[in-house]
Formats: C-alpha cells, structure tokens, sequence
C-alpha cells in the first residue's frame, strides 16, 4: 500500500489531540484518528456535532485551536486553503459554493489551473500552443464532467443545475486540482434514493480511477455503510466511536447519540 | 454635436471606467483609480515643465512620462494593495477613499505642486484634438483587446472565480491574493498612463483632477455599462462622459438630468446596458 511519494513511514493522514473553540462554543474538543492511503472513511454524528468544522481544519479554512494535522508526513498547522490544495487536499461544500455565474465547464476549466496553459505571451497572441493547450484543457474538463454524468450541460450555467447535478459539480470541480485526498460534506444531500445509489457506485470509481483517499460526511448512514471501510462518529465536538460500519453499528454510545437516552 | 475635443474626454473616461472595472472582474469593490490618475498626472505636469515650458513635447516623450507613471502606480499599488486587500466589500472601498484623499490633499500641499492653482502650461504633444483622439482611440482599442485575451486566459477565469466565491477559489488552490493584487496593479497603471494623456490634453493639472467625486463617476460608468464584461465600463465611460455636454441645450437642467440618469440607470437596467445575455445574442448573430 505505500506509495513512491510518502516520504516516510507514517499514517496517511493524522489528526492528534484536535480542538476548536467558537469563543465559549466547544466545536471540536481533542479529536484524533488516522485516514490510511487509498481508504473511504466516513464522518457521522447528529447536527452540530463539529463534522463541518472538521472539514473547515483540514481544507486549512479555519485554523485549529489545538492539537496536530499531519497529511502525508507534513505538518498542516497555519497553511491556508490555496496551500492546501495545492498540497493534494480538495473538498466540496454543504451548502454549495459553486461559481454560479460561470459555466458548468468553466467552473471545471478553473479548477484545472495548474495544467499547463500555455505563457501570458502565448495568451496574449492567442498562439496556436495556447489554443492547443486551451482545447486540451477543455478536454479534461469535458472528460471530468463525463465521469460525473454531467458532460450533456457543460455550456448552462452552473446556478441553472437541479440540485443533484450540482452536487455532482462540486465532485468535478475538486477532482479537477488532482487531489489525493478528496474531502466530500454531505454529497448526497438533496439527492433522489436512486441518485444515492449511483453516486455510492460513482464514488467507489472515482476512487479507483484517481487513487483517492476519500473522507465522507453524510447523514445518510446506510450509504456510508455500504461505501466504507472504516466510521468515525462525533457527537458534540468529541469522537465516541470509532471502527468498521460493523462495529459501530452495535456500539451503544452511538445508538445513545443517534436515538437519545438518558445521560 | 461631437467634436474632436468631446471625444477624447470620451475615451479618457472609458479608460477610466476600464480601470474600476479590473479589480471589479476580481470581485473587488476598489475607489482607488482617481488617486492613480492623479498621480500619472501629475508626474507629466511636473516632468513635462521642468526647464522651459513653452518648448513643447514630443510624443515620444509623453510615450516616456507614460512608462514612468505605469512604473510609479504599480509600484504604488504593490504597496497599498497588500494590506488594503485584506478587506472586503465595502470596507476596501473605504480604504481606496481614504487613499484617494490622501494622495489629493498631498498633492495639495506639497511645495512643488503648485498649491489650490495647480500647474499650468503643460506642453501638448499634439496640436490638434484629432491627435489625442487617435492616441487614445488606440490605447483604448489596446486595452480592450487585451481584456478580450484575458477573459480566455487563466487569469481571467480565476478573476471570475474569486469574484463568484473566494473562499471556494482559494479552496480550488486559487492564489486569491495574487489574482487581486495583480488585478490593482493593471488598474493603478491604467489609471496612471491616462492621467498622463489628460494632462497633456487639459493643458492643466491641479489636486482636484484626482477627488472622491471622479471616484463615483468612474463607479457610475462601470454600474451603468455592466460590470460583467469589459465592454460595460467602456460604453459607460463614453455615455456619461459625452452625455453632459449633449445635454448643454436643456441649460442648468442638464445636471438634474445626468443625476436621473445615473439614479433611473441601475433601476431600468440593474445589470447595466452590456449584459451577458446581450453579448450572447450578439455572438449568435456573428457569422
């Protein structure tokens, strides 16, 4: 399983002892797991319980107030989003952030920004090089919006896409920086139970074809059940399981967390 | 009813309008082109009259006072923008305000700018208006042009992006504040060359070329022509520069009537006159 590109020996992706307060909020008090290479690992836990906060820490979109993230033997502390990225780790977004006044290709277009584009001076001239390398770009993206279901409405405009297929954008767009560890909040939300189904397939794919490392948030637990390898769960800013979906499907803390009890 | 001289204040205000629109592209609401005009300005005023002002000025010297003030105003722009930049929304248009009546009153009160008055008898390279309309038409069509090329580049598509959603462009790996930065800079030397050109037109330059009133103007050409494509700011700028001045039959009602257009503007075409789905409909009709 270990890569030409680790460095040392060393877990994958490693969060030690994480905390994040919001002024008197505890969002996220000492959480610490592993993410190993090549894994789906999906976050669960009630409304609240600090997963979106836990994407914020990894994408570098707000800092940690303490505690440790290590992603492939680097430490991650006071990088910012763009470094990040550019370290090999995309997300999508609950609420969509897609550029709603571009095109859905242009949305992937941007995306592709470290592929070679050609100079300014090629740009400028509007050389063949950089029409050759323009028509290669939009290839990938086409090629990207393909694996996504998405290539038929690559000219309308992202904010005119149902719902689902701007989930599915999102996809497209991260998976357009080359990322090895590809962060999805709640990429099933909204969607249809068939839609659910296929998206569960297309993200085993996606997986495969681009060697990710995939971590899930979602509250559609038989989904992730059925995509994952191992759960963590957390339940007011604290991790109370983690293990495969067997195990914490029968832990009790879990069941307590989901269904209530008394405390 | 156009003549030459209306012209090339026409042009000179679509440059201007070019200006705002740039760091605008980059989702960037930045006041701060009045004070790069003023500076290119008076960089020519004080250049161009050093030893004997009735000597005149060759183009290519205008050509030089341009490459100078392009430096000076990136320069410039490199300095404030870095923290300025940091701000958001309205927050960074105060900030270019206040850099705006910063440079105005320094240019007011310093000892070789020529106070209240201003500078006089700043030579003219051309002798007819004719000639600045050509000059400017020129760099105008240069300008657009080079817009055009930017909208199909890189630069152009992270522009857009950081304009729609920062935070989701930087998480992209968007260097955001590079982008905005280098979006200030191409709008400061604009500013810049074409103070330098007004200068020489105006024959005179004083503080108040560069005032918070140029800064709503120039914002008043980029709101009415649309901010969405670099054609918006362009026929913005020429409109409400023109539009005063065609306006003179009506008498002291001309200003009642250029304060309706800029306020009906916005309500009657909230995009602005050049929209997206304009453009569209006239790339369609291209052949």
């Amino acid at each position: 399983m270990s890569s030409s590109t680790k460095t040392e020996a060393g877990p994958w992706l490693e969060l030690r002892q994480i905390s994040r307060q919001f002024g008197g909020l505890q969002a996220l008090s000492e959480v610490s797991f592993q993410v190993e290479e090549g894994e789906i690992f999906g976050l669960i836990g009630p409304n609240g319980a600090g997963k979106t906060t836990l994407f914020n820490l990894l994408s570098g979109v707000t800092p940690a107030s303490s505690g440790t993230i290590h992603w492939r033997g680097q430490a991650m502390q006071g990088l910012s989003p763009d470094r990040h990225n550019r370290l090999g780790i995309a997300r999508t977004f609950q609420n969509l952030r897609l550029f709603t006044g571009l095109s859905v290709l242009d949305n992937v277009l941007v995306a592709l920004h470290r592929q070679p584009q050609g100079s300014g001076l090629d740009a400028l001239l509007n050389s063949s090089r950089f029409q050759r390398r323009q028509s290669e770009l939009r290839q990938r993206a086409m090629q990207l919006l393909e694996e996504l279901g998405l290539a038929d409405q690559a000219h309308r405009q992202a904010s005119g896409l149902a719902y689902g297929d701007r989930r599915r954008l999102e996809i497209a767009r991260a998976l357009a920086t080359a990322p090895a560890l590809l962060l999805l909040d709640e990429p099933a939300a909204g969607m249809n139970p068939r839609e659910k189904e296929q998206l569960c397939e297309l993200l085993a794919v996606l997986r495969q074809r681009h060697q990710l490392t995939l971590v899930v948030i979602e509250h559609h637990v038989p989904l992730l059940i059925q995509l994952c390898q191992r759960l963590a769960v957390l339940d007011f800013g604290r991790l109370i399981a983690l293990g495969t979906p067997e195990q914490i499907q029968r832990d009790p803390r879990v069941i307590e967390a989901y269904l209530g009890g008394s405390r | 009813m156009i003549d030459n001289g209306l012209l090339v204040q026409m042009i000179l205000g679509a440059l201007l309008g070019l200006s705002v629109y740039l760091p605008m592209a980059a989702g960037q609401l930045s006041l701060a082109t009045p004070a790069f005009y003023a500076v290119g300005g008076t960089l020519a005023a004080l250049l161009s009259t050093q030893d004997n002002a009735q000597a005149g000025i060759t183009l290519g010297a205008m050509v030089g006072e341009m490459f100078l003030a392009a430096g000076l105003t990136a320069g410039l722009a490199l300095l404030v923008g870095l923290p300025v930049l940091r701000l958001r929304g309205i927050y960074l248009a105060i900030a270019t305000i206040a850099l705006v009546e910063i440079v105005r009153v320094a240019i007011l009160n310093l000892p070789f700018t020529g106070g209240a008055a201003g500078i006089f008898g700043i030579p003219q390279p051309f002798q007819q208006p004719l000639g600045y309309v050509l000059f400017s038409g020129g760099l105008l069509a240069a300008c657009g042009w080079l817009c055009q090329r930017l909208e199909a580049s890189r630069l152009g598509r992270s522009m857009a992006a950081i304009r729609d959603d920062e935070l989701a462009s930087r998480c992209m790996g968007i260097h955001t504040t590079r982008v905005k930065l280098t979006a200030f800079v191409a709008s400061a030397v604009l500013a810049g060359i074409t103070g330098v050109i007004a200068a020489h037109y105006l024959n005179t330059w004083n503080a108040r070329q560069g005032s918070f009133d140029v800064a709503i103007t120039t914002l008043a050409f980029v709101i009415l022509g649309g901010s969405r494509s670099w054609l918006g700011p362009v026929i913005g700028g020429l409109l409400l520069t023109a539009l005063p001045e065609l306006l003179r039959p009506v008498g002291d009602l001309r200003l009642v009537l250029f304060g309706l257009v800029i306020l009906l503007g916005p309500v009657l075409f909230p995009q602005g006159l050049i929209t997206p789905a304009l453009l569209e409909r006239l790339g369609r009709w291209k052949p």
